[in-house]
Protein backbone atom coordinates (compact mmCIF):
# COMPACT_ATOMS: atom_id res chain seq x y z
CA UNK A 1 0.00 0.00 0.00
CA UNK A 2 1.74 3.40 -0.89
CA UNK A 3 0.97 5.98 1.41
CA UNK A 4 -0.16 9.71 0.69
CA UNK A 5 2.52 12.45 -0.11
CA UNK A 6 1.84 14.07 2.76
CA UNK A 7 2.12 10.84 5.00
CA UNK A 8 5.17 9.83 4.02
CA UNK A 9 6.71 13.40 4.26
CA UNK A 10 5.36 13.25 7.69
CA UNK A 11 6.85 10.40 8.68
CA UNK A 12 10.71 11.09 7.32
CA UNK A 13 10.79 14.39 8.57
CA UNK A 14 9.45 13.73 11.86
CA UNK A 15 11.90 10.25 12.40
CA UNK A 16 14.54 12.68 10.94
CA UNK A 17 13.89 15.10 13.67
CA UNK A 18 13.61 12.75 16.49
CA UNK A 19 16.85 11.03 15.75
CA UNK A 20 18.64 14.59 15.60
CA UNK A 21 17.11 15.17 19.26
CA UNK A 22 18.70 12.29 20.59
CA UNK A 23 21.81 12.85 19.19
CA UNK A 24 22.24 16.16 20.56
CA UNK A 25 21.10 15.10 23.69
CA UNK A 26 22.44 11.64 24.65
CA UNK A 27 25.63 12.28 22.58
CA UNK A 28 26.17 16.51 21.67
CA UNK A 29 24.87 18.00 25.45
CA UNK A 30 26.64 14.94 27.38
CA UNK A 31 29.98 16.08 25.27
CA UNK A 32 29.49 19.57 25.48
CA UNK A 33 29.47 19.05 29.53
CA UNK A 34 32.58 17.39 29.84
CA UNK A 35 34.33 20.07 27.67
CA UNK A 36 32.55 23.08 28.77
CA UNK A 37 31.58 22.39 32.64
CA UNK A 38 31.35 25.97 33.42
CA UNK A 39 28.62 26.71 30.97
CA UNK A 40 25.57 28.62 32.55
CA UNK A 41 23.11 27.22 29.95
CA UNK A 42 21.52 24.00 29.64
CA UNK A 43 20.95 24.50 25.97
CA UNK A 44 22.86 22.69 23.44
CA UNK A 45 25.20 24.63 21.37
CA UNK A 46 25.04 22.21 18.27
CA UNK A 47 21.30 21.73 18.39
CA UNK A 48 20.54 19.69 15.26
CA UNK A 49 16.73 20.00 15.24
CA UNK A 50 17.16 23.11 13.94
CA UNK A 51 18.85 22.02 10.59
CA UNK A 52 15.72 19.47 10.37
CA UNK A 53 13.58 22.22 10.93
CA UNK A 54 15.41 24.67 8.02
CA UNK A 55 15.67 21.84 5.42
CA UNK A 56 12.30 20.25 5.79
CA UNK A 57 10.72 24.23 5.38
CA UNK A 58 13.25 24.75 2.51
CA UNK A 59 12.02 21.29 0.68
CA UNK A 60 8.80 21.57 1.52
CA UNK A 61 7.24 24.55 2.11
CA UNK A 62 3.94 25.36 4.59
CA UNK A 63 3.71 21.05 4.45
CA UNK A 64 6.91 21.51 6.61
CA UNK A 65 4.10 22.50 9.75
CA UNK A 66 2.45 18.78 9.50
CA UNK A 67 5.05 17.21 8.63
CA UNK A 68 7.61 18.69 11.68
CA UNK A 69 4.46 18.33 13.96
CA UNK A 70 4.64 14.60 15.27
CA UNK A 71 8.56 14.87 15.98
CA UNK A 72 8.57 18.42 17.71
CA UNK A 73 5.70 17.22 19.89
CA UNK A 74 6.85 13.77 20.43
CA UNK A 75 10.33 15.99 21.24
CA UNK A 76 8.86 17.57 23.79
CA UNK A 77 7.63 15.19 25.52
CA UNK A 78 10.70 12.88 25.22
CA UNK A 79 12.38 16.11 27.32
CA UNK A 80 9.85 17.71 29.27
CA UNK A 81 7.23 14.61 29.77
CA UNK A 82 4.03 15.75 30.71
CA UNK A 83 4.93 19.49 31.38
CA UNK A 84 4.96 19.26 27.54
CA UNK A 85 1.39 20.03 27.72
CA UNK A 86 1.89 23.40 29.56
CA UNK A 87 0.92 26.50 27.50
CA UNK A 88 4.23 28.39 27.37
CA UNK A 89 5.56 24.53 25.59
CA UNK A 90 2.56 24.86 23.74
CA UNK A 91 3.75 27.69 22.10
CA UNK A 92 7.02 27.12 21.91
CA UNK A 93 6.02 23.70 19.79
CA UNK A 94 4.21 26.54 17.48
CA UNK A 95 7.13 28.40 17.09
CA UNK A 96 9.18 25.48 16.62
CA UNK A 97 6.90 23.91 13.39
CA UNK A 98 5.77 27.12 12.10
CA UNK A 99 8.76 30.14 12.06
CA UNK A 100 10.49 28.01 9.49
CA UNK A 101 8.08 28.03 6.84
CA UNK A 102 6.98 31.24 7.60
CA UNK A 103 9.91 33.01 7.31
CA UNK A 104 10.48 31.40 3.34
CA UNK A 105 7.11 32.29 2.87
CA UNK A 106 7.81 35.70 4.24
CA UNK A 107 11.07 36.11 2.09
CA UNK A 108 9.24 35.25 -0.97
CA UNK A 109 6.68 38.18 -0.75
CA UNK A 110 10.22 39.76 -0.10
CA UNK A 111 10.82 38.71 -4.00
CA UNK A 112 13.82 36.50 -2.67
CA UNK A 113 12.53 33.02 -3.76
CA UNK A 114 15.26 30.36 -2.52
CA UNK A 115 12.58 27.56 -2.50
CA UNK A 116 14.06 25.20 -4.21
CA UNK A 117 12.97 24.59 -8.01
CA UNK A 118 14.11 22.15 -10.96
CA UNK A 119 15.97 23.75 -13.44
CA UNK A 120 17.15 26.42 -11.32
CA UNK A 121 20.47 26.17 -9.14
CA UNK A 122 20.91 25.93 -5.63
CA UNK A 123 22.26 28.50 -3.15
CA UNK A 124 23.35 26.98 0.57
CA UNK A 125 24.55 30.16 1.91
CA UNK A 126 20.66 31.72 0.91
CA UNK A 127 19.55 28.47 3.08
CA UNK A 128 21.97 29.61 5.56
CA UNK A 129 20.86 33.35 5.59
CA UNK A 130 17.52 31.79 5.65
CA UNK A 131 18.68 29.80 9.08
CA UNK A 132 20.16 32.48 10.94
CA UNK A 133 17.09 34.62 10.54
CA UNK A 134 14.92 31.38 11.41
CA UNK A 135 17.78 30.60 14.53
CA UNK A 136 17.28 34.53 15.73
CA UNK A 137 13.15 34.46 15.85
CA UNK A 138 12.63 30.63 16.68
CA UNK A 139 15.63 31.99 19.95
CA UNK A 140 13.91 35.31 20.89
CA UNK A 141 10.45 33.52 20.45
CA UNK A 142 10.93 30.45 22.06
CA UNK A 143 12.75 31.54 25.04
CA UNK A 144 10.08 34.56 25.91
CA UNK A 145 7.18 31.67 25.84
CA UNK A 146 9.06 29.77 28.41
CA UNK A 147 10.89 32.74 30.35
CA UNK A 148 14.14 31.64 29.82
CA UNK A 149 16.89 33.64 31.62
CA UNK A 150 19.00 36.00 28.75
CA UNK A 151 22.32 33.91 28.38
CA UNK A 152 19.49 31.54 26.80
CA UNK A 153 18.84 33.92 23.99
CA UNK A 154 22.16 33.69 22.83
CA UNK A 155 22.65 29.45 23.48
CA UNK A 156 19.29 29.12 21.54
CA UNK A 157 20.97 30.80 18.59
CA UNK A 158 24.13 29.64 18.23
CA UNK A 159 22.80 26.04 18.84
CA UNK A 160 20.37 26.86 16.10
CA UNK A 161 22.82 28.07 13.48
CA UNK A 162 25.46 25.70 14.32
CA UNK A 163 23.07 23.10 14.16
CA UNK A 164 22.37 23.92 10.55
CA UNK A 165 25.58 24.02 9.68
CA UNK A 166 26.60 20.88 10.90
CA UNK A 167 23.82 18.55 9.87
CA UNK A 168 24.16 20.48 6.13
CA UNK A 169 27.93 19.40 5.84
CA UNK A 170 26.84 15.71 7.16
CA UNK A 171 24.60 15.51 4.58
CA UNK A 172 26.88 16.49 2.20
CA UNK A 173 29.77 13.98 3.08
CA UNK A 174 26.47 11.11 3.33
CA UNK A 175 25.52 12.14 -0.38
CA UNK A 176 29.26 12.21 -1.33
CA UNK A 177 29.54 8.90 0.02
CA UNK A 178 26.63 7.34 -1.66
CA UNK A 179 27.48 8.59 -5.04
CA UNK A 180 30.69 7.16 -4.51
CA UNK A 181 29.56 3.93 -3.98
CA UNK A 182 27.28 4.27 -6.91
CA UNK A 183 23.73 5.06 -5.07
CA UNK B 1 7.21 18.13 -5.64
CA UNK B 2 7.98 14.12 -6.48
CA UNK B 3 9.96 12.32 -3.71
CA UNK B 4 12.48 11.93 -6.37
CA UNK B 5 12.55 15.98 -7.03
CA UNK B 6 12.77 16.32 -3.39
CA UNK B 7 15.87 14.77 -3.22
CA UNK B 8 17.72 15.79 -6.14
CA UNK B 9 17.22 19.16 -5.08
CA UNK B 10 18.50 18.34 -1.64
CA UNK B 11 21.47 16.41 -3.39
CA UNK B 12 22.17 19.93 -5.40
CA UNK B 13 22.24 21.71 -2.17
CA UNK B 14 24.69 19.59 -1.09
CA UNK B 15 26.78 19.84 -4.32
CA UNK B 16 26.35 23.78 -3.90
CA UNK B 17 27.72 22.64 -0.90
CA UNK B 18 30.71 20.77 -2.19
CA UNK B 19 31.97 22.72 -4.40
CA UNK B 20 32.41 26.03 -2.65
CA UNK B 21 34.36 24.18 0.14
CA UNK B 22 36.58 22.97 -2.87
CA UNK B 23 35.67 19.48 -2.85
CA UNK B 24 34.76 19.40 -6.20
CA UNK B 25 36.96 21.27 -9.01
CA UNK B 26 33.92 22.12 -11.67
CA UNK B 27 34.06 25.25 -13.40
CA UNK B 28 30.71 26.84 -14.00
CA UNK B 29 29.57 25.31 -17.00
CA UNK B 30 30.92 21.72 -15.86
CA UNK B 31 28.92 22.12 -12.90
CA UNK B 32 25.42 23.87 -14.38
CA UNK B 33 26.00 20.26 -17.23
CA UNK B 34 26.59 17.99 -13.50
CA UNK B 35 23.52 19.14 -11.78
CA UNK B 36 21.08 19.20 -15.02
CA UNK B 37 22.63 15.32 -15.30
CA UNK B 38 21.94 14.82 -11.87
CA UNK B 39 18.52 15.75 -12.53
CA UNK B 40 17.74 13.94 -16.09
CA UNK B 41 19.37 10.96 -14.61
CA UNK B 42 17.21 10.69 -11.32
CA UNK B 43 13.90 12.08 -13.26
CA UNK B 44 14.42 9.82 -16.49
CA UNK B 45 17.25 6.96 -15.39
CA UNK B 46 19.43 8.30 -17.94
CA UNK B 47 20.65 11.26 -19.60
CA UNK B 48 21.44 12.09 -22.93
CA UNK B 49 23.11 15.17 -25.15
CA UNK B 50 19.94 16.43 -26.49
CA UNK B 51 18.27 16.23 -23.10
CA UNK B 52 21.18 17.65 -21.74
CA UNK B 53 21.25 20.90 -24.59
CA UNK B 54 17.60 21.57 -24.05
CA UNK B 55 17.94 21.69 -19.93
CA UNK B 56 17.36 25.29 -18.38
CA UNK B 57 20.50 25.32 -16.78
CA UNK B 58 22.56 24.61 -20.02
CA UNK B 59 20.18 27.20 -21.82
CA UNK B 60 22.84 29.99 -21.31
CA UNK B 61 25.89 27.80 -21.99
CA UNK B 62 27.15 28.15 -25.77
CA UNK B 63 27.92 24.58 -28.02
CA UNK B 64 31.42 24.63 -27.88
CA UNK B 65 31.78 25.83 -24.25
CA UNK B 66 29.04 22.76 -24.04
CA UNK B 67 30.71 20.05 -25.60
CA UNK B 68 34.13 21.08 -24.03
CA UNK B 69 32.76 20.83 -20.49
CA UNK B 70 31.10 17.68 -21.39
CA UNK B 71 34.11 16.36 -22.38
CA UNK B 72 35.72 17.43 -19.26
CA UNK B 73 33.28 15.85 -17.54
CA UNK B 74 33.78 12.51 -18.91
CA UNK B 75 37.51 13.16 -18.31
CA UNK B 76 36.99 14.28 -14.24
CA UNK B 77 35.10 11.24 -14.22
CA UNK B 78 31.51 12.58 -13.65
CA UNK B 79 30.22 11.13 -16.46
CA UNK B 80 30.98 7.93 -18.19
CA UNK B 81 29.65 7.30 -21.76
CA UNK B 82 26.76 4.57 -21.68
CA UNK B 83 27.90 1.61 -22.63
CA UNK B 84 24.30 -0.16 -23.74
CA UNK B 85 22.75 2.89 -25.16
CA UNK B 86 24.46 4.79 -28.68
CA UNK B 87 26.50 7.31 -28.92
CA UNK B 88 25.17 10.49 -27.16
CA UNK B 89 24.08 8.47 -24.04
CA UNK B 90 25.47 9.04 -20.60
CA UNK B 91 25.36 7.86 -17.04
CA UNK B 92 26.30 10.15 -13.78
CA UNK B 93 29.14 9.23 -11.62
CA UNK B 94 31.45 10.28 -9.05
CA UNK B 95 35.27 10.37 -9.55
CA UNK B 96 36.86 8.43 -6.64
Amino acid sequence: MKLPALARDTLVVSLAYLLAIFATFEVVIPVQDIFFPVFASHASLLFLPSGVRVLSAWLLGWRSVVALAPGVFLAFFYVAGIRALEPSRIFAILIAITVPAATFHAFQLLRWNIAPQPDQRPCWPCVMGAGIVISILSSVLTNYALGSPSNDYLAYFIGDFFGLLFLMMGLMFAFRAMRRRGL
Amino acid sequence: MSDISKLTELRKLMLDMERSVGLQDLSSAERDIYYAATELSEAHGGVTTTYLLKHMLVADVSRPTFFRALKSLVGKGYLAPSENSGRGQYTVKTPK
